[in-house]
């Protein structure tokens, strides 16, 4: 056997073991990231399964306790909303009308959030926004 | 001004154009010709794209609204700086400001001298190109001289997570090395392209590498540093498919500068460092798609747009045209070394190039799970931090242990007697320093094989300095070190890049096995003991300033007898876009960092805080630190290499070869 047929052996057998290692990683720490529609249209499967939904928070429903700590929310899609309670850190930019993804369990009143992650209005607005914008001065751009 | 802006970007689109045409397209007539119309059309590009620059930068500053781009992101109530800043924190303005530092390097490629002028000049003609493809995309797709269809009397500002100090400077360096890194792409193309794959390439490639790899890394870091101090989780690298996307070409350019060495000293992993030059490009562009394409979901937030794609098109263009060259270019590229000898350097550096490829295919497969489990399995799959802190720790201790290792070692043959000798007292010391860790508490295995890994980084070169300086048959004496370390000046610069790399990794498992967090809830004057620490909450503060309402906790932190600090975590309501932001506060030391967050007042003076024991921290922000300075020396000298002028380098055969034992930078 020679040296290059060696090397390649090694290396095959190593990414081998990384590959088997990021499967098993991959299967033990997977979540779906489902719209509000995908979610509420598998309700019944997806009870009980750690998710990631999103979608637009309701205006008007949010509700955030003083000491930032919880929140409740409606979120919505294009068809179905669906109720989220979330005890977790609120993030200071949590508003209505704002796209957000909250992780957790959905259960029959809803989803139980631990985590809320909302996207931060920065860079690269595309043109589509700014021609919402002029159509409606005065409302976010927030994507 | 406005209509002076849009006449120089399609001036700048023209010139460019034209530039790289000259350059890399054949034609019959006007050889001599060529190259200097070429630079003179690239001068003219440059020279339009700077004016495009300063007229948006004078909007900017100026908060003419006419433009829409200013209306977006500039306000009457933002400091002038930020202002400036928006010039590349939107899309059009970010396109522009990466365009001229291509140009700019373009520049600085074509007029530096070079042994093989022909790649050098063909090279120029591809990163002109490239320019010429951004220049495009502005002008067809995302217009910084745009005008504003309403214009009023205040811009939307900037979002107040983005008025940071550190986003002064992390965008501009991320954009410089994503353009520096076209240029060792375009000579690697460029060398292919013309079958003159030689020991010149490297000449040409490694400083360009060098710099790219630096600004990168750098950029990586404030971009760490700004999520720590501003996001307000207490972390600062989340595994974002954003983050990610600037990773991997970092980790694709280390592989392609320890294989210019290989190549350099032994004639091997040609065509790794070909091909790793072309992908690390391939890649920032990778990144690109990902902040511009909308297919990810992000706390960055990008929106669709056909931009991304555009990207997306141009990486594959660049992998294709690599795959293609290299396939017809095997012959030249074919080398005579074999894996003979396990314990030599130019193994060391195969085996570490092939980890981080499998660092980068790993860190690739989480994020483009999400994407392609949605085309293929009908439903989004994401994994998240979890699952790269499973599979990155064994890849990583290797990459660390190779990285420790390599000061000792000799290229082309195994150790000498005298190196195995220090390579086992090295050995033990880390052996020592492991117990000592273990006995004063550290029970983690990744910890105590990182903390040990360390403790032989640090003196392996230490060792190798005393084995250079002894093999100079006298005494050993600070003179004969200090000799050893200035004529290995690179190699030493090598070492303690690989030393600061280790100070990151401490810092990273310390931060992140160790990490401990409360919630608590203080009336005024109350206080608790918490990991060592006294805080005693003092009192609340609000104030009123021109653009935000300010409320401050004061907190009184000692800490073993040491005098007490002062600590004053914020929220801030901006008052423009009617935001909150956390503005957390942090006693930084050697062994961690106390983070404090303020959640809310309560009111009657109680407060709601979160705090955040994360040890070792300020190992991260040193270490990267220790990294940046020692590649700038590394660097240095490249740029203007002693005794080598324009006429000598002219004059160097095809093939040279450096000296065995030396040069590691």
């Amino acid at each position: 056997m020679t040296s290059g047929v060696k090397l390649l052996a090694g290396a095959l057998i190593v990414a081998v073991a990384i590959g088997y290692l990021a499967f098993l990683g991959a299967a033990g720490n997977w979540q779906y990231y489902l719209s509000v529609d995908e979610a509420v249209a598998d309700e019944v499967e997806l009870a009980g399964k750690r998710i990631r939904v999103s979608g637009n928070v309701v205006a008007g429903s949010l509700r955030v306790s003083d000491d930032r700590r919880e929140a409740e929310f409606d979120l919505t899609g294009k068809l179905h909303s669906l109720h989220a309670s979330c005890s977790c850190a609120i993030p200071d930019n949590l508003a209505d009308d704002m796209d957000v993804v909250v992780e957790g369990e959905l259960a029959a009143d809803g989803m139980h959030g631990h985590k809320v992650v909302t996207r931060c209005a920065s860079k690269y607005q595309p043109k589509v926004a700014i021609a919402e914008r002029v159509e409606s001065p005065g409302t976010s751009v927030t994507r | 001004m406005r209509v002076l802006g849009e006449g120089c970007l399609l001036l700048s689109f023209i010139s460019t154009g034209y530039a790289a045409f000259l350059s890399v397209a054949p034609g019959p007539g006007l050889d001599r010709l060529r190259p200097r119309l070429a630079l003179w059309a690239a001068v003219v590009g440059l020279a339009a794209l700077s004016i495009t620059m300063a007229v948006l930068a004078w909007g900017l500053v100026g908060r003419d609204y006419g433009f829409e781009y200013v209306s977006q992101y500039a306000s009457q109530l933002l400091p002038w700086q930020y202002c400036l800043s928006a010039l590349w924190v939107g899309q059009a303005g970010s396109l522009l400001l990466w365009a001229w530092m291509m140009g700019a390097f373009a520049l600085i490629l074509r007029l530096s001298p070079a042994a093989d002028a022909t790649v050098r000049n063909t090279a120029f003609g591809i990163v002109m190109a490239n320019v010429c493809f951004l220049v495009a995309v502005m002008v067809f797709a995302a217009d910084p001289m745009a005008p504003s269809l309403t214009v009023g009397d205040q811009g939307r500002g900037l979002s107040p997570l983005l008025q940071h100090p550190s986003m002064l400077v992390h965008p501009p360096i991320v954009f410089a090395s994503y353009a520096a890194w076209t240029v060792p792409c375009a000579l690697a193309l460029a060398a292919l392209w013309s079958g003159r794959v030689g020991a010149s390439w490297i000449q040409l490639a490694r400083p360009w590498a060098l710099v790219a790899w630096t600004l990168l890394g750098v950029g990586l870091l404030l971009g760490a540093h700004w999520a720590y101090q501003e996001l307000g989780w207490g972390g600062y690298w989340g595994w974002d498919p954003v983050e990610n996307g600037s990773l991997l070409p970092w980790l694709t350019g280390t592989g392609c500068i320890h294989a210019m060495l290989a190549w350099r000293h032994r004639d091997c992993l040609k065509t790794t460092a070909l091909s790793l030059a072309v992908v690390t490009l391939a890649l920032c562009n990778f990144a690109t798609f990902l902040t511009r394409s909308g297919i990810f979901s992000s706390v960055h937030a990008f929106s669709e747009s056909p931009i991304g794609w555009m990207f997306l098109g141009l990486m594959t263009v660049l992998v294709a045209v690599c795959a293609v060259l290299v396939v017809r270019r095997r012959t030249l590229l074919h080398s005579e070394w074999s894996f003979d000898c396990l314990i030599a350097r130019e193994s060391l550096i195969c085996i570490s190039v092939f980890l981080l490829l499998l660092l980068t295919a790993v860190v690739m497969a989480g994020t483009l799970v999400a994407p392609l489990s949605k085309v293929f399995a009908g439903r989004t799959i994401q994994v998240g931090p979890a699952f790269y802190n499973h599979v990155l720790p064994p890849i990583g201790l290797a990459v660390l242990a190779m990285t420790a290792a390599v000061p000792l070692l000799r290229w082309g043959s195994p150790p000498r007697r005298a190196q195995r000798r220090l390579m086992a007292i090295c050995l033990a010391l880390g052996v020592v320093v492991a117990v000592v860790a273990f006995v004063c508490g550290v029970r983690h295995p990744l910890a105590i094989a990182v903390v040990a890994l360390a403790a032989l980084a640090a003196v392996a070169p230490a060792a190798a300095l005393l084995h250079d300086a002894w093999r100079r048959e006298a005494p050993t004496s600070w003179q004969d070190c200090l000799s050893a370390l200035r004529n290995g000046r690179r190699q030493y610069a090598a070492y303690s890049i690989h030393v600061g790399l280790l100070c990151v990794a401490v810092g990273v498992t310390g931060s992140s096995l160790g990490k401990k967090q409360r919630e608590v809830i203080l009336a005024e004057g109350d206080a608790i003991q918490w990991e060592g620490r006294q805080i005693q909450y003092l009192r609340l503060e609000q104030s009123q300033l021109a653009d935000k309402w300010v409320a401050e906790a004061v907190l009184k932190v000692a800490r073993n007898g040491d005098d007490p600090v002062t600590l004053r975590p914020a929220r801030h309501l901006h008052l423009l876009q009617d935001q909150w932001t956390t503005e957390v506060a942090i006693d930084s030391r050697w062994s961690g960092d106390l983070y404090t967050i303020l959640r809310a007042g309560l009111g009657d003076g109680r407060v709601s805080l979160t705090l955040v024991d994360n040890p070792m921290i300020r190992w991260i922000w040193v270490g990267g630190m220790l990294c940046a300075a020692s590649a700038v020396v590394a660097v240095l000298p490249l740029l203007r290499p002693r005794g080598v002028t324009r006429l000598s380098i002219a004059a160097r055969s095809e093939h040279e070869t450096g000296p065995p034992m030396s040069d590691a930078a």
